[in-house]
């Protein structure tokens, strides 16, 4: 039985094309420039923002504003550590990624326990009060300038193409494998029908919570890699709401409750603001109504193109 | 007692302009059960417009200025209906259980095209739409300009003038009577679709006279949309979603306690007490001050 | 996880990896014949929806046109790249990368927001890439090149940083506050933001020396909407004249102390009020406001200045901002040091740009050594750059300090305090 499934895995031409673009990307540095590899390294950690913040809008059926509330936190007390203290910086990025899960915890615990707009409310508000904390001790902050953070990842671009691509891979496929778990049909259960979900006697808010950390958790390990990997870190980077519109972009135009949908929207947009750049400011506005088209039209993105094989209940 | 009275003086007005920006935001929500998170875009396309029509660039009277504006705001309302609200109400492809958040963000998203579009044509630079008048005038001894009490004024006028429309006419009932049940209203023989034309000019409306009000006293900018938006949604959700009465409460309690930090403490903080409070109040009280639901 | 689940995830992954794939060859396509030795390629990088921003980019495109015109540098044309950093940092280090790896540009100038360019500076270490910052005016800048000199020696900042700026004010107000009008007392009232951190310094320790007793200190943040409680303070106190440190902020605090009709000048560094376009912004409000600037219709600063000034108004329709006239003599420095070094080495151009004494439109420009406190920051002097102090008068600029260039008395607004030097 297991080997038969195993043999008919085997024969879909599905996982050869996988293999093989996996095997491209892979190999990609060995023929493109570093440049494209610059704008694939931002891509595929902003991949990551968008897929933990997919497990959490697609799956969980909560509309996070505050995503970078989370990023913001990992980004600003790793690099801060990483600049007042002598802690290495491997160091600096897990209590980044920790500092992020105990704020999500903090967010969370009682906004849970609101739905739709007051839950999106609340984590809207935590951005603006992060920014204004940060603001308001601009002398240890660099306020809105930011600050520019000694240690980096590397400077090589294929080392830093091959971190964030392991970095997008593995957390991709954490975050998936959770959103297939059990964990992951109740939180869609929670979603669509909440009260439902309770009666069956599930824990809907001890699930949504532990959604919740591992969003926090990738979002906060992604944000300190991102300003590791740019030297920098700065408000209009890792906290500002355009960067939260930005990531609800790139999950939507993918295609929700996918995970995957929230990397490859990531990529687009990436990608095509370097094709916009001859129209200069028009970009970011084609982007946007691009995507409230692809909202309005598609909403299942541009993974709802390709129709699954399973059947959805 | 100076700094008493220009806190009064100053939350008076501040209050004024926040309800009257949030009584429209409320309104639709109750209405279409729709939080249009492109709001800050309809007060500052408004803004813009009468800038451009009677300060920068055509230079005609104010009052064509403050018309056009308002014209604009309107018309940015029912952009957002028909071209955003509407479709995603009315796509099958959209599951019912999610289609609150779908609104959500595509009313972001909208928000983002507006910021990006004036961006595009005024710059991002601040303008600010010249004063109704000009002048100041001495509130018990606090001098203040002319312009910033007549903005007050004008807006509790304006909502007066929505409190005669709601209570006292046939439309106006029509309206609070769909924002409390749409179904019983439409058995009841009323064309939903006209109540919804109705209340989204009216959105428009309000939006639009709040905008150009703004701008003349503190100016409007394309950064300014998602502020204004926060801050709407801020008001109206410490109100209760869907009242007007709780939402002007509510802008009164942000507008005062903005106005004391700013004067006591520092104007560095003014936001800060009101999401501090909107946090508190949502935790221990989730439909608001004066919510229903 | 079941089959089906798996197949799912695969093809999920493999359309994004072919997605990746499309990119990167469509990505790297262009770059293939961009191998033409050439034009000497040079990138300018500003926010392009910002008056500021939109300046930084006209006063490149002035320069470039106008050396290709005279026949390039050393017989080759200068070809100008242009980049839009959204007013982000990480949009400014995608489009410096791009610049270097992509377009092959020899030296980058631009950016007025102190955040971005210091975004940028490891960028330029790392890729070797001369960056001459032609706005912004955070000492962090050169403060980054004298700490770590081999590594930061690429970036140059073309522009007084905020001490600077700060010793600017204090020198008019001596001359032309204190000296001409007999004012006392000052309120010195600062944007939260980095770049006004040296300059309250600065404020604070010369504003007494100039013979401006400063009442109160306000420092406040860049989102502030209404001003009306700072004003009242200031007026409270019965300041003579508020001392301005804005960047960020500009139409909104100028609206307001018009409006609401302070009795105290407004003078200081009002950046935005360097635009011609302000007056519009404003409605005329901006009246009777005094700042510091790069140059100004009618300030012959240097010979260079008037004609600039001229010819940028014809072109483009607007007077240009303070950083058109450091990014036109930025273009005009590197030509100097390509010629001077024959090389568009970047560590040769490093040392061409440090042998710079160049007469430019806003001053005789020469950078600080390595081992000045401001390494590559903008040397600041009589002689050297000192810019240009202006009022508003009448719906214009009019240039009131320093003596050689100023064309009229300062006014002051009919709601400001007339008779100090009386009354006291």
């Amino acid at each position: 039985m297991k080997r038969e499934r195993l043999m008919q895995w085997l024969r879909s031409p599905r996982l050869w094309v996988a293999a093989l673009a996996l095997v491209a990307m892979v190999l990609l540095p060995l023929w493109v420039s570093e440049y494209v590899l610059g704008v694939l390294t931002i891509a595929y950690y902003f991949g990551v923002f968008a897929m933990s913040w997919d497990l959490l809008f697609g799956y969980a059926g909560e509309v996070n504003f505050g995503p970078t509330f989370l990023i913001g936190i990992g980004a600003y007390v790793s690099g801060m550590l990483n600049i007042y203290t002598s802690v290495p910086m491997v160091l600096c990025i897990a209590a980044g990624a920790v500092a992020a899960v105990i704020a999500g915890v903090l967010l969370a615990l009682p906004a849970l326990r609101l739905r739709g707009a007051y839950f999106g409310l609340v984590t809207l508000v935590s951005v603006l009060i992060l920014q204004t904390v940060i603001v308001l001790f601009a002398s240890y902050t660099g306020g809105e300038i930011g600050f520019s953070v000694p240690s980096i990842l590397s400077i090589d671009s294929g080392v830093n193409y091959y971190y964030a691509l392991a970095f997008m891979v593995v957390s991709g496929m954490v975050l998936l494998a959770v959103a297939r778990s059990p964990m992951g049909l109740i939180l869609q259960a929670t979603g669509q029908d909440p009260l439902g979900a309770q009666a069956l006697g599930f824990n809907v808010t001890k699930h949504k919570l532990a959604a919740f950390c591992l969003s926090a958790l990738f979002s906060g390990l992604a944000g300190a890699l991102t300003i590791f990997y740019l030297g920098s870190v700065s408000v209009n980077t890792v906290v500002d709401l355009a960067v939260t519109v930005q990531i609800i972009i790139a999950a939507v135009l993918g295609g929700r409750r996918t995970i995957v949908g929230g990397a490859l929207g990531a990529i687009f947009l990436i990608v095509a603001a370097e094709y916009l750049r001859p129209i200069g400011e028009l970009s970011n506005l084609v982007v946007a109504a691009f995507a409230l088209i692809v909202l309005l039209f598609i909403p299942d993105g541009f993974l709802g193109l390709f129709p699954r094989r399973e059947a959805r209940s | 007692m100076t700094l008493l009275l220009q806190v009064l003086v100053d939350g008076f007005v501040i209050g004024a302009l926040y309800g009257l920006g949030a009584a429209g935001f409320t309104i639709i929500f109750g209405v279409s059960g729709v939080l249009n998170l492109a709001h800050g875009g309809v007060m500052v396309v408004a803004a813009m417009v009468a800038w451009m029509v009677a300060g920068g660039i055509l230079h005609a009277s104010l009052l064509t200025g403050v018309v056009c504006g308002v014209a604009a705001g309107m018309v940015t309302a029912y952009a957002t209906y028909y071209l955003v609200v509407r479709p995603a109400q009315r796509s099958r492809r959209i599951p019912d259980e999610e289609r609150e958040i779908f609104i959500l963000t595509a009313t972001l998203l909208l928000g983002i095209v507006i910021q990006e579009g004036i961006a595009y044509l005024f710059t991002s630079n601040p303008v600010t739409v010249p004063p109704l008048v000009s002048g100041v005038v001495h509130v018990f001894g606090v001098r203040t300009p002319t312009n910033e009490l007549l903005i007050g004024v004008i807006s509790w006028v304006v909502l007066g003038l929505l409190w005669l429309f709601v209570n006292r006419t046939r439309q106006g009932k029509a309206v609070l009577a769909a924002s409390i049940n749409p179904h019983g209203l439409a058995m009841l023989g009323f064309e939903l679709p006209q109540i919804h034309r109705l209340v989204w000019g009216l959105y428009g409306l309000l939006g639009g006279v709040a905008g150009v009000l703004l701008a003349t006293f503190e100016g409007a900018s394309s950064g300014l949309v998602g502020g204004l938006t926060a801050s709407a949604f801020i008001i109206v959700v410490l109100g209760g979603l869907g009242s007007v009465p709780g939402s002007l409460v509510a802008a009164y309690v942000i507008g005062f306690m903005e106005t004391v930090t700013a004067y006591l403490i520092s104007p560095a903080i003014r936001t800060l007490p009101g999401m501090v409070l909107l946090l508190l109040i949502l935790y221990v009280r989730p439909q608001g001050l004066l919510g229903r639901r | 996880m079941n089959t089906s689940a798996r197949k799912t995830i695969w093809t999920l992954g493999s359309f994004l990896a072919a997605m990746v794939l499309v990119a990167g060859v469509a990505l790297v396509a262009p770059a293939a014949h961009a191998k033409t030795k050439a034009p000497i390629r040079i990138g300018v990088i500003a926010p392009f929806s910002a008056i500021d921003g939109a300046s930084i980019i006209n006063g490149a495109e002035m320069a470039v046109d106008e050396i290709n015109k005279a026949g390039g540098i050393e017989g080759r044309p200068v070809k100008l790249f242009k980049y839009d950093n959204h007013a982000s940092a990480t949009d400014a280090v995608r489009a410096f990368q791009r610049a270097v790896k992509q377009d092959h540009v020899v030296a980058m100038a631009g950016t007025f927001i102190s955040e971005v360019a210091l975004a940028i500076e490891p960028w330029s270490a790392r890729l070797h890439t001369p960056f001459i910052v032609t706005g912004a005016a955070s000492t962090k800048i050169t403060g980054e090149v004298h700490n770590h000199y081999a590594r930061d020696k690429y970036v140059f900042h073309n522009w007084l940083n905020s001490d600077f700026q700060g010793r600017v004010v204090c020198d008019f107000a001596k001359d032309e506050l204190v000296g001409k009008l007999g004012y006392k007392t000052a309120v010195v009232m600062s944007e939260d933001a980095a770049w006004t951190q040296p300059l309250d310094v600065s404020y604070l320790k010369c504003l007494p020396k100039a013979g401006l007793k400063v009442l109160d200190h306000i420092r406040f943040s860049p989102d502030t909407n209404d001003f009306t409680p700072l004003f009242n303070k200031v007026e409270s106190e019965h300041a003579d004249v508020i001392i301005a440190g804005w960047a960020h902020v500009g139409v909104k605090p100028t609206v307001q102390w018009h409006q609401q009709q302070v009795p105290a000048l407004l003078a200081g560094i009002n950046a935005q009020a360097g635009a011609s376009s302000f007056w519009k912004s404003t409605n005329g409000d901006t009246e009777g406001v005094i700042t510091g600037t790069a140059g100004v219709s009618g300030a012959a600063v240097t010979p260079k200045s008037e004609p600039f000034t001229k010819a940028y108004t014809k072109r483009y329709h607007t007077t240009p901002a303070y950083n058109a006239y450091s990014t036109y003599d930025s273009i005009y420095m590197l030509k100097a040091a390509i010629e001077r070094e024959h090389s568009t080495n970047a560590d040769k151009l490093v040392t061409g740009l440090e042998k710079t004494d160049y007469l430019g439109t806003v001053g005789r420009v020469k950078f600080y050594g390595r081992n000045d406190l401001y390494t590559h920051g903008m040397e600041y002097g009589k002689d050297l750059v000192q810019t240009v102090v202006f009022q508003w008068q009448h719906g214009k600029q009019v240039p009131v300090w320093p003596h050689r260039v100023s064309l009229a008395k300062l006014e002051v607004p009919s709601f400001v305090k007339q008779h100090v030097a009386m009354n006291r």
